[in-house]
């Protein structure tokens, strides 16, 4: 494309007018978390765009410290919530790091597998809400309703197809050459896989297991229908931030909205070169 | 002996086939036996559950579920239910507006992000932070938004002139308006990092050649760029339309499929029936015949994507 001053011009405004609009409900979002309870319900030509006040009370308040004395209905921390995102979120990841990417390797190297490139992809191509009746009846069968490991087993199988497709397109970009030298000189293929692969493959192991984590940390519906009040992850616990005696606690959701938006953000910028090949399935490899 | 590597060589196919047979079927065991636990027995569960009447309140444990055997009448009711077709017909409709807006928005910045220029490497990370907000996060982010004292009326009022009270979530078609707004603010970056992705593809010495031939820039565009783009504009659209069927974060975070059913999608529908109406039978028979749906429009696209 050519360089002229009026073409340049045209780009910034256009791309400053996009962040512009697109800003706002993240920026309302933080205002919001840092605004006393007088500024939250303020509206029309009262309403504060930046918080004239403010107080860190919204995060004193969903940690159980309220010391605004106001709703003792409500009085339930959300440490617990957080540390069920977390645990469900990072036990998924594991399981759907450790089938994927052996399920990846078996494929790119050996041909083995049949049809698992398919069947992972229709798993993701399905609806969760499709198969959730009978995934209720048997986590119910087998004790594994409202618990964080029967959220964390159901999060490693739903996110596999990513960690899978994600691994195989870094193993099929990863020489050979290394792997059979250390077979000639007599290492069995599973010493190969375990003690030079892997190691090799730090790197795309990290991106991938961030990227899965994401997807495990962004859920709701599955949370929502699989956990009651043990263990409920950050996402239902903020929807139940509200009753018919406060209403909707604004600055306490955006407060818990915040610290569930920040963890995704970082990693997400972190790995955006992987997002593509996760998200299309390597079908674009970058 | 005189060749030792190639005698080498030679053999160790034969010497390595079956144990890189075993070896194999070792690693995609785990994913195998994952996909088998969700897939096959869930889903003749979800037939054998669909034929009956059963619920969960009923106090008779699902394996006996044939006590309330009715056949095929879950599908006939499901053929004669109105609520269901038209939360087909709405997920239809949230489809047909967003993904076409989430594609031309993606492309045009995409276009402009394609060079290099100063500034380039933050702006493009600040586009992608929409994306990475945990849905359910963005649908509470547009719930408080789109209040009737909200910062949306706040920003009109200052256009009008006057103050701006709209009650947004309340009124059946702004409200499906709304749910829309917060799906094209999620995902048009998503579209945006693939379409760029697609397009830094691109071979640069075909443009270069078209450049000394003197065509212009739209010219290159639609007659070069475009052409090339044409599998990863398809998956991109093939990614936000499977998506798009199964929204339900932020649409049941920001209305819960209200006012009325005015946003009520398939899955916030499939939702409701499991959890207000608790007659799992027939859960499970919508769920089924989406499942057959979604099959069959899936085998066909991944035919036609592998041919393209």
């Amino acid at each position: 494309m050519k360089r002229t001053l009026s073409l340049e011009i045209f780009r910034y405004a256009a791309i400053f007018t996009f962040l512009a609009i697109s800003l706002i409900p993240t920026i309302w979002m933080i205002s919001m978390a840092f605004k006393p309870i007088a500024e939250w319900q303020a509206s029309g030509a009262d309403l504060t765009w930046w918080p004239k006040a403010p107080t860190l009370d919204n995060f004193r308040f969903i940690f159980g410290d309220s010391r605004s004395d106001f709703i003792a209905a409500l009085e339930r921390s959300a440490g617990r919530p957080i540390l069920a995102s977390l645990l469900a979120a990072t036990f998924g990841t594991m399981i759907a790091m450790v089938a994927g990417t052996s399920a990846a390797y078996g494929l790119s190297r050996f041909g083995s597998g049949g049809n698992l490139p398919l069947a992972l992809i229709q798993l993701r191509i399905f609806p969760p809400m499709a198969v959730m009746i009978p995934v209720m009846i048997m986590w119910a069968f087998l004790g594994l309703i409202d618990t964080w490991y029967g959220l964390a087993l159901i999060y490693g199988i739903v996110t596999m197809p990513f960690s899978f497709w994600l691994m195989k397109t870094f193993f099929d970009d990863l020489p050979r050459e290394i792997e059979d030298a250390a077979l000639v000189e007599g290492c069995s293929r599973w010493r190969v896989f375990l003690k030079i692969t892997l190691p090799m493959m730090r790197p795309a192991l990290a991106s991938s297991a961030l990227f899965v984590f994401i997807l495990n940390w962004s859920d709701y519906l599955i949370a929502l229908l699989l956990t009651t009040r043990d263990w409920v992850t950050i996402p239902v616990y903020m929807a139940s931030l509200s009753s018919s005696m406060t209403g909707q606690l604004y600055g306490a959701k955006a407060a818990l909205g915040l610290i569930a938006a920040v963890p995704p953000v970082i990693m997400g910028i972190a790995i955006q070169k992987q997002l593509v090949r996760g998200l299309t399935f390597g079908a674009l490899k970058e | 002996m005189t060749n030792d590597t190639a005698h080498l060589a030679a053999d160790m196919p034969q010497e390595t086939g079956a144990e890189q047979k075993r070896l194999g079927f070792w690693l995609t065991l785990p994913a195998q036996l994952l996909v088998l636990f969700i897939a096959l027995f869930p889903i003749l569960m979800q037939v054998y559950i669909s034929l009956t009447d059963w619920s969960p309140l009923d106090g008779i444990p699902w394996y006996r579920a044939y006590e309330l055997w009715i056949g095929l009448l879950n599908y006939a009711d499901l053929a004669n239910d109105p609520r269901f077709l038209s939360a087909l017909w709405r997920t239809f409709i949230v489809m047909v507006f967003c993904v076409p807006v989430q594609f031309l928005l993606g492309l045009g910045l995409a276009i402009l992000f394609v060079d290099d220029f100063r500034g380039k490497r933050v702006l493009y990370s600040t586009i992608l932070v929409p994306m990475m907000v945990v849905p359910a996060v963005a649908g509470y982010m547009f719930f408080m938004l789109f209040q009737s004292g909200g910062p949306v009326n706040d920003i009109l009022s200052l256009f009008a002139g006057r103050p701006v009270t709209i009650a947004w979530l309340a009124d059946p078609d702004l409200a499906l308006f709304a749910v829309i707004v917060s799906d094209i603010w999620q995902w048009t970056p998503l579209m945006f990092l693939i379409l760029l992705a697609g397009m830094v593809s691109v071979p640069q010495d075909q443009q270069m050649a078209a450049v000394l031939l003197g065509a212009s820039w739209p010219r290159r565009f639609f007659t070069i760029v475009l052409p090339r783009m044409k599998t990863i504009i398809i998956i991109a659209i093939a990614i936000r339309v499977i998506e798009n069927f199964k929204v339900f974060d932020n649409f049941y975070i920001m209305t819960s499929g209200g006012p009325g059913v005015a946003t009520e999608t398939i899955s916030i529908y499939i939702y409701k029936v499991t959890q207000q109406e608790l007659i799992w039978g027939y859960v499970a028979a919508i769920a089924l015949a989406i499942l057959i749906i979604l099959s069959v429009v899936s085998a066909l696209a991944i035919k036609k994507m592998r041919n393209a």
